[in-house]
């Protein structure tokens, strides 16, 4: 009896200077880890909005340098402590629960970062060398290299090329959205006049598409990728996150099937003009953006034509009830007799 | 003293049962190993020695190395072939999925622990070779017409591949499984970027961030102390290197699940007997899969060890998971 109580008490013992040592244990990654199944296209779009600012690659190196020598500083001495506390797990469970971790919102001086943004990183490393290896696992490979990574960590994509260009697709966006919400602050500084709709249009769709002039040899092979099945869904929700932030701050403010029909009309416009991009060969693309202003031209011709149009028909009709009217009073079949 | 009298008890009760109704056996085994060991450690914390399990039978740590190296010795001739016969050949698709998953890229290093007799070993060397010849023939392709600045390119970028040569080093336990794998390479002619070493997955002979991808392949289970493999696995990897692990798991239909705890028991050890003339290490080998914790947590431990993005795939729906983890 006394020996299994001494016993208990030893396991005690060793199983709260397990919980000390294990306090220190980095813990905030690991429920994260259930969060990466969650699809992973929104982990990245929620990623730019967090995280805008670009770590130099010198900095962003060593603090990952950091980070892996932190861990296995904390690997040691977990190491150490589990050994001891092999017969608590639930305890060890609930200490890692109770540690509280600062905001895993990729704060330039923090020390963890979360998978997400390791992989953020990675795909944005890997841009540089799309244009040799076009947009594949090889680029993705040597972008983790040139992080100091093993090219195994490829293995994390397993969209592949496909996550390769919808992170491009989502940092593109989220530069765009950030030039046009300077834009719009200059307008209510009342340092810049505002733009009429269809400049605005044209110079956002222009700016947007010089975002891809870098990659533009390579383009039409990302463009098959979104084209895949199992990317469409994101890519529509790209290209439809686009059009409406620049309708947005174009100043659309509708309600009504006008929010349809505009939308629809620049979703039109900007992969017409992508394609023609794609095969433009004239200096600076000058072809591409008269392109453009042509769509554009036509598309506010076609809504003032509409218009007119309606009104001319309201016309017409009167008019022709008018005619008739007369003419059953010529043949007298209006008359009471 | 009352209580390890129990034990001994016990422990001849299950003996004399094990041959006979081998699924109530185990269940009752089962039942009695989980709590064999708990008060056994009681005991035996004091004593400086604890007891695992080693099939349905509960042996002391330092001894189950020894009977898992003997199981193999025994198996070692006969393994490709057992293995062949008992999944019927679906062992060589799980290992070719194991492949596919890991995709490795021209240059990574490779450890295959428990390799044996280097099945995954040679399917990466053989991976790795047809990916660098599709990539020279398409670098070939786009320079049908190459000016001599591209010639003088080629030359030097010739001589980078050559330390570029990915390698593959298998690690194993038990010397004869490493024989009858040498012996194998020799004869398909793989040769290069291959290498044998002899090591313990508790205790690996290497230093660390050696290898970029870390695979062990149906043998996590005869590990005495498995949260010291994956410890030393993640020791090894690279930075961004990958673990993986193929084994065999919880089936998770339940009309499978029993159609295959039939096979196992009542199958597997007859074959044992009939083609290798063993069948105890074929009833080691059944019980074991039971014993290995299943999917989730296993997935736990590995994330406990320090890896990241720790996910797994069933294949053939839960008779063997993939787990893979990164370490970040």
């Amino acid at each position: 009896m006394n020996m299994a109580a001494l016993l208990r008490g030893l396991r005690a013992g060793r199983a709260l200077r397990g919980l000390a040592g294990v306090v220190a244990a980095p813990a905030a990654t690991k429920p994260q880890c259930s969060s990466l199944s969650r699809g992973f296209h929104r982990a990245t779009l929620r990623l730019q909005d967090d995280s805008k600012s670009d770590k130099p690659p010198s900095s962003s190196s060593t603090t990952s340098h950091e980070h892996y020598q932190a861990h296995s500083a904390e690997q040691d001495t977990a190491a150490a402590a589990h050994e001891d506390s092999t017969s608590d797990p639930a305890a060890d469970q609930a200490s890692r629960l109770n540690t509280s971790y600062q905001d895993q919102g990729g704060e330039q001086g923090e020390e963890y970062e979360t998978e997400e943004q390791l992989q953020a990183r990675i795909l944005t490393a890997a841009l540089e060398f799309v244009p040799q290896h076009g947009w594949s696992m090889e680029a993705i490979a040597i972008g983790a290299e040139t992080l100091g990574l093993s090219s195994a960590s490829t293995g994390m994509f397993y969209n592949g090329a496909g996550d390769l260009v919808l992170h491009f697709l989502a940092q593109c966006n989220s530069q765009l959205t950030d030039i046009l919400a300077e834009q719009h602050n200059q307008v209510q500084l009342g340092q810049a006049e505002r733009k009429k709709t269809a400049d605005f249009l044209r110079d956002a769709v222009e700016t947007r598409l010089r975002m891809l002039i870098p990659y533009i040899e390579s383009w039409p092979q990302a463009m098959s990728i979104l084209l895949l099945p199992h990317n469409i869904p994101d890519s529509l929700k790209h290209l439809s996150t686009l059009v409406d932030d620049i309708w947005y701050y174009a100043g659309d403010r509708s309600t009504d099937m006008n929010w349809y029909t505009k939308r629809a009309a620049l979703t039109g416009i900007y992969n017409t003009t992508e394609l023609v991009m794609l095969q433009d060969s004239s200096p600076d693309f000058r072809d591409t953006w008269n392109f453009l202003d042509n769509r554009i031209q036509d598309v506010v011709q076609m809504a003032t034509t509409a218009k007119q149009m309606q009104s001319t028909g309201e016309t017409v009709v009167q008019g022709f009830m008018g005619a008739a009217i007369t003419l059953k009073n010529l043949t007298g079949l209006n008359q009471r007799r | 003293m009352a209580a390890s009298m129990r034990l001994l008890l016990r422990r001849v009760i299950r003996l004399s049962h094990r041959y006979n109704n081998v699924t109530a056996a185990g269940g009752s085994a089962r039942s009695g190993c989980c709590w064999g060991p708990s008060t056994c450690r009681c005991f035996s914390d004091v004593a400086g020695d604890r007891s695992t399990h080693f099939g349905f039978e509960t042996v002391p740590e330092t001894e189950k190395a020894k009977r898992v190296y003997k199981v193999f010795e025994n198996v070692a001739q006969k393994y490709d072939t057992m293995n062949d016969v008992m999944s019927l050949g679906i062992h060589r698709l799980w290992k070719d999925m194991l492949l596919h998953a890991m995709h490795p890229q021209p240059g990574a290093r490779l450890l295959d622990v428990a390799g044996g007799t280097g099945d995954i070993s040679f399917r990466f060397l053989e991976y790795v070779r047809s990916q660098q010849e599709r990539q020279k023939r398409r670098t070939a392709r786009s320079m049908q017409t190459p000016s001599s600045q591209d010639i003088s390119d080629n030359y030097s970028t010739e001589d980078e591949d050559t330390s570029q040569e990915s390698r593959a080093v298998v690690c194993d336990i038990n010397k004869e499984m490493l024989n009858v794998g040498r012996k194998r390479a020799d004869s398909m002619g793989i040769s290069a970027g291959l290498s044998w070493v002899v090591g313990n997955a508790e205790e690996l002979p290497f230093d660390d961030d050696q290898f970029d991808i870390y695979t062990i392949a149906f043998g996590i289970r005869n590990v005495t102390h498995i949260d010291q493999a994956l410890q030393e696995a993640l020791r090894v990897l690279k930075p961004g290197g990958r673990f993986m692990c193929l084994e065999f798991s919880k089936v998770t239909n339940p009309v499978l699940a029993r159609i295959y705890d039939a096979y196992s028991f009542q199958m597997i050890p007859v074959l044992g007997e009939v083609i290798a003339g063993d069948w105890k290490s074929y009833q080691y080998l059944v019980e074991s899969i039971r014993k290995f914790p299943d999917q989730e947590e296993f997935k736990h431990m590995i994330e406990d060890a320090g890896f990241y993005c720790v996910k797994y795939n069933n294949l053939t729906s839960g008779v063997v998971a993939l787990h893979s983890g990164f370490k970040l």
